[in-house]
């Protein structure tokens, strides 16, 4: 079965968020974040991260700003803010309460419905 | 400060549009260098590396697009946003966009001058004060026939009816001659003789002096005038004081200038007093009568006691009046009668071309809507909601409506500006054409419906789809299913199939009308009207020699009213034996005539013999009538010999020497046309203001209309002659029709268009949805010829659906059409093939641009694509 690309609504940005509150880093850095850390499994085309840093942006959740890499390059780097922390901690665990839902439905032996 | 730092990105991103722009390529580009590196370090060479980046990024532009679409959107809900978005997104789609527009004008515009003319002619008052109040009186005669009352009745109406404010009466219009000083050239100007207040009973304010006063209008005193604004300001140069002008011999002062654009149901130059010298015979048929109601009356009340009027007026003079009863309305429905229908036709055609666009644009957004799928998708998956996404697209076609709106009110300006110099002759009022704010109004409406028409349904379904739904089924399979197809296209077909049925019998019509039988041959006769003083008797026949002496003319004659001309003239007809207190037996039309007139016209003579130079002042009385006349007086008999009476020759006895085929116009069923013909050498005094010399040519008309001209010019220098041919005059006796069938035809034109239009764009939306499958056809051996042909037939398929409603719609709506019909049956089958032939056509030519492209694709290509 491929499901390759498919995420719930709304996951992504959460994703996102997270993937800021790692350290401050730019839309390619988070993009290949998000793809590591799921082990392949959010394998979005990596463009998708710059509207949602623009939404997170506009909510005042992160904040931007052009440093310099190591590489000497010009790059937009991105970090969290206080409410931006608030909202990932909200998101994090609405998220272990649908999945967790989720989970015990899935789990259900035919005695219990 | 979260939120502080949001207003501040907000208002930053308000400002900074361009810069977030540039700010995101930069970043894009940083991503694609960073991605390329990395692709690189896992051991591909730098080309393999940069394209698997982009492969893994995704399409900058729809990334950038939806990024931008969040930018900023809690601003202003995202209305502005929305904009922006529909802006960018049709400047990207120019050919979508401009075919759209070019719907949108077509369909708005059709529509809005339409309803321009309905609004002109129908709806808008008559240019007079109170307008509603007046209305329009003609005498009931005991079969039926409502005719223009005579003098008499109209002095009695005057003097003894309570309901009205004022009655006043206007004759029939006629030329004469006139020069604006002693020493200008005389020109031929149209002159209406009018009765006594007629201008206040109208409600018309002078633009300059006054109106007559009854003084003015009595018995014999010298006369004065009323010119038009127009004839003051081109002959007169405007001059004030107004002076004197030369009717003929006469002069003439001129006491009042008539306000711009002043008629009363046909234009004249020149108005004068009438009461002086009116009509005295009760039972004749040449004034028009318009009354102004009374504060507080009625239309009801005036009818009654006009009918009143007329039954105490019947019991009095007998047989002296033909008036059993009154036909009182009001007077505007008396000036559009004949158009009402004609024109309500005409504005439901236009709202059949609106139809067939707003069909079209939706099969457009539906098609369009395909091809902008991932980037709908996209923007779904990134959270935007079905809502959202909906009103993204709603607004753009709200967008387009309005830019296409502005559009089609600038054509639809352009459009009035021709039709009223084109229908101005054609149809009443039409001169006084004009967008105004009920027009306006209009537009804006028909815009309103078009938006909701065509933004609704495609944003609707285009917003229904989910994003795993399209990604599993791959590209062809959101498409729309073919049954919305066959719909939308059976449907513009079917109402182009009805314009198109409409028009063609128009055109019939038209045809018929040109080429109806009249009883003589009127192609190439010339007629030219001249009004001669006395001194100019003696000279007819030194205008009958240098008249025939023209190259091209065969022969000359004189009658007293125009070929065709029935009806001005007309009056009862009585037999020796017919008692003097009854309704006179038949009614006929009087025309004097020189002997040759039979000859020069080739009015076939049934019996007898035509007039001789014999048959002149002094002799017997003869005169020349029509087998009607004979069948109604002396059923079975030979007329020849017979003697006959009317009250144009102060009820002579005449005896009938010949039987002359009717000459009958179009507009009035053969058989009703009845004429009596005299001898204008017996009867000189009886010609009325003017006299006609008919004129048979040989090859072009053109030629000798001039040559006419300038003859009559050197031998009566002061009386021009006004020249045409009867052939213009029949085509213009058909105006109403032409100006419909002009209407129709434009209107069919555009439907044809807009629908071929339309199955063009959805045949090349499916054959594009199918080129996979084609290909695997084409792989398996299918021919292109094949494939071509399948394409063809589908859409002659859909067409096919479309023409039998359309046939079956046309056999129903051409019932409005049939009172203008001529010549033709509603139903003629010739013309529904033709539909049926026209239609079929289109959907197959503009079928054959996609069924070309689709056998033009490469199977291996097709089929590796999807």
């Amino acid at each position: 079965m491929d499901r390759s690309g498919e995420l719930l609504p709304g996951t992504f940005e959460m994703l996102v968020l997270k993937g800021v509150s790692l350290g401050d880093m730019h839309g390619w850095g988070i993009a290949d974040r998000i793809e590591r850390l799921s082990g392949g499994v959010c394998d979005v085309q990596q463009g998708t991260v710059y509207p949602v840093l623009q939404r997170l942006l506009r909510r005042g959740w992160v904040v931007a700003e052009w440093r310099v890499t190591e590489n000497q390059r010009r790059a937009r780097y991105y970090r969290l803010t206080a409410a931006g922390r608030r909202q990932l901690a909200d998101e994090i665990s609405w998220w272990h309460r649908a999945i967790g839902g989720v989970d015990r439905v899935l789990r259900a032996e035919p005695r219990e419905a | 400060m979260s939120w502080l730092h949001a207003a501040r990105q907000r208002l930053r991103d308000l400002f900074a549009g361009e810069r977030s722009d540039r700010e995101l390529a930069e970043e894009i580009a940083h991503h694609l260098e960073l991605e390329t590196e990395r692709q690189m370090r896992e051991g591909l060479d730098r080309a393999a590396a940069r394209a698997v980046a982009y492969v893994r990024f995704g399409n900058p532009t729809t990334i950038t697009d939806a990024a931008r679409a969040e930018r900023g959107s809690l601003l202003t809900e995202g209305s502005v946003q929305d904009l922006s978005w529909a802006v960018r997104s049709l400047r990207k789609n120019l050919g979508f966009t401009a075919l759209s527009l070019l719907t949108l004008v077509l369909g708005i515009g059709a529509c809005t001058v339409a309803f321009s003319v309905f609004n002109t002619v129908l709806l808008r008052p008559l240019p007079y004060r109170d307008a509603d109040r007046l209305v329009f009186i003609r005498e009931r005669t005991s079969r039926g026939e409502l005719r223009p009352p005579s003098f008499p009745n109209f002095a009695s109406w005057r003097e003894q009816t309570q309901s009205f404010a004022g009655v006043a009466a206007a004759m029939h219009p006629y030329s004469r001659t006139v020069s604006v000083s002693n020493d200008a050239e005389p020109a031929r100007l149209v002159s209406l003789e009018i009765t006594r207040r007629f201008f206040s009973t109208l409600g018309i304010g002078m633009a300059l002096g006054r109106e007559f006063t009854d003084a003015e209008h009595a018995p014999g005193r010298s006369r004065v005038a009323m010119v038009s604004y127009e004839f003051w300001q081109k002959q007169m140069g405007a001059r004030q004081p107004l002076g004197i002008i030369r009717l003929g011999d006469d002069p003439t002062p001129v006491v009042g200038v008539l306000p711009p654009g002043f008629t009363f149901l046909q234009p004249a130059d020149i108005y004068l007093p009438h009461e002086g010298h009116t009509g005295t015979v009760r039972s004749s048929h040449n004034y028009q009568v318009v009354a102004r109601l009374k504060p507080g009356a009625t239309l009801a009340g005036a009818r009654a006691e006009m009918t009143a009027l007329s039954r105490s007026l019947k019991a009095v003079y007998g047989t002296e009046t033909e008036a059993v009863d009154t036909d009182v309305r009001p007077l505007r429905d008396f000036v559009v009668a004949n158009y009402r229908t004609l024109l309500s036709i005409i504005f439901a055609a236009a709202a059949l071309v609106l139809l067939i666009a707003c069909t079209n644009l939706v099969s457009a957004q539906l098609a369009r809507g395909w091809h902008r799928e991932r980037e709908i998708i996209v923007r779904a998956a990134l959270g935007a909601s079905r809502a959202r996404i909906a009103r993204q697209l709603i607004v753009e076609s709200v967008l387009l409506v309005i830019s296409g709106t502005v559009l089609a009110v600038l054509v639809a300006y352009a459009a009035v500006t021709g039709i009223k110099q084109v229908g101005g002759a054609l149809v009443p009022r039409l001169s006084e054409l004009s967008l105004d704010a009920r027009v306006l109004g209009f537009a804006v409406g028909v815009a309103a419906l078009t938006a909701l028409i065509v933004g609704i349904y495609p944003a609707f379904r285009l917003s229904r789809r989910d994003a795993g739904q399209v990604l599993r089924a791959g590209r062809g399979g959101s498409s729309v299913r073919s049954s919305v197809w066959r719909a939308l296209i059976g449907f513009e077909v079917a109402l182009a199939v009805v314009l198109v049925i409409g028009s063609a019998l128009l055109v019939r019509t038209l045809r018929n009308i040109l080429s109806a039988e009249t009883g003589f041959d009127s192609h190439g006769v010339v007629t030219a009207a001249i009004t001669p003083a006395e001194s100019d008797t003696a000279r007819f026949g030194e205008v009958v020699t240098a008249l025939r002496a023209l190259p091209g003319v065969e022969g000359v004659a004189f009658t007293s009213n125009l070929p065709l001309q029935w009806g001005n003239w007309s009056g009862p007809v009585r037999r020796p034996s017919d008692p003097t207190d009854r309704d006179w037996p038949a009614m006929a039309g009087f025309r004097v005539v020189s002997p040759d007139y039979f000859t020069v016209l080739r009015q076939p003579l049934l019996r007898g013999r035509a007039f001789m130079p014999s048959d002149r002042v002094g002799a017997p009385g003869v005169a020349i009538i029509t087998p009607g006349i004979a069948e109604k007086l002396w059923p079975g008999q030979d007329p020849i010999g017979k003697r006959i009476a009317t009250n144009y020759l102060f009820n002579d006895w005449l005896t009938v020497v010949g039987v002359a085929a009717e000459a009958s116009s179009w507009s009035m069923p053969h058989g009703t046309q009845n004429e009596i013909y005299v001898p204008l050498d017996q009867r000189p005094g009886s010609v009325g203001q003017q006299l006609i010399a008919v004129l048979r040519t040989a090859g072009g008309p053109d030629a000798v209309m001039a040559a006419t001209r300038a003859k009559l010019r050197a031998i009566i220098p002061h009386s021009p002659a006004q020249v045409g041919t009867i052939d213009d005059r029949i085509a213009q006796s058909a105006a109403d029709r032409r100006f419909g069938m002009l209407a129709l035809t434009a209107f069919g034109v555009i439907a044809i268009i807009l629908a071929a239009v339309g199955i063009y764009g959805v045949m090349w939306y499916i054959v594009s949805t199918r080129t996979h499958e084609i290909g695997i056809r084409m792989a398996l051996g299918a021919t292109a010829a094949r494939v071509r042909q399948d394409v063809l037939s589908s859409a002659a398929a859909m067409a096919a659906t479309g023409i039998v409603l359309g046939l079956a719609a046309g056999a129903y709506a051409t019932r409005y059409l049939q009172a203008s019909l001529y010549g033709v049956s509603r139903l003629d089958p010739r013309i529904y093939l033709l539909g049926t032939g026209i239609t079929l056509g289109i959907a197959v030519i503009a079928a054959y641009v996609p069924a070309w492209h689709s056998s033009r694709v490469d199977p291996m290509e097709a089929i590796r694509d999807t």
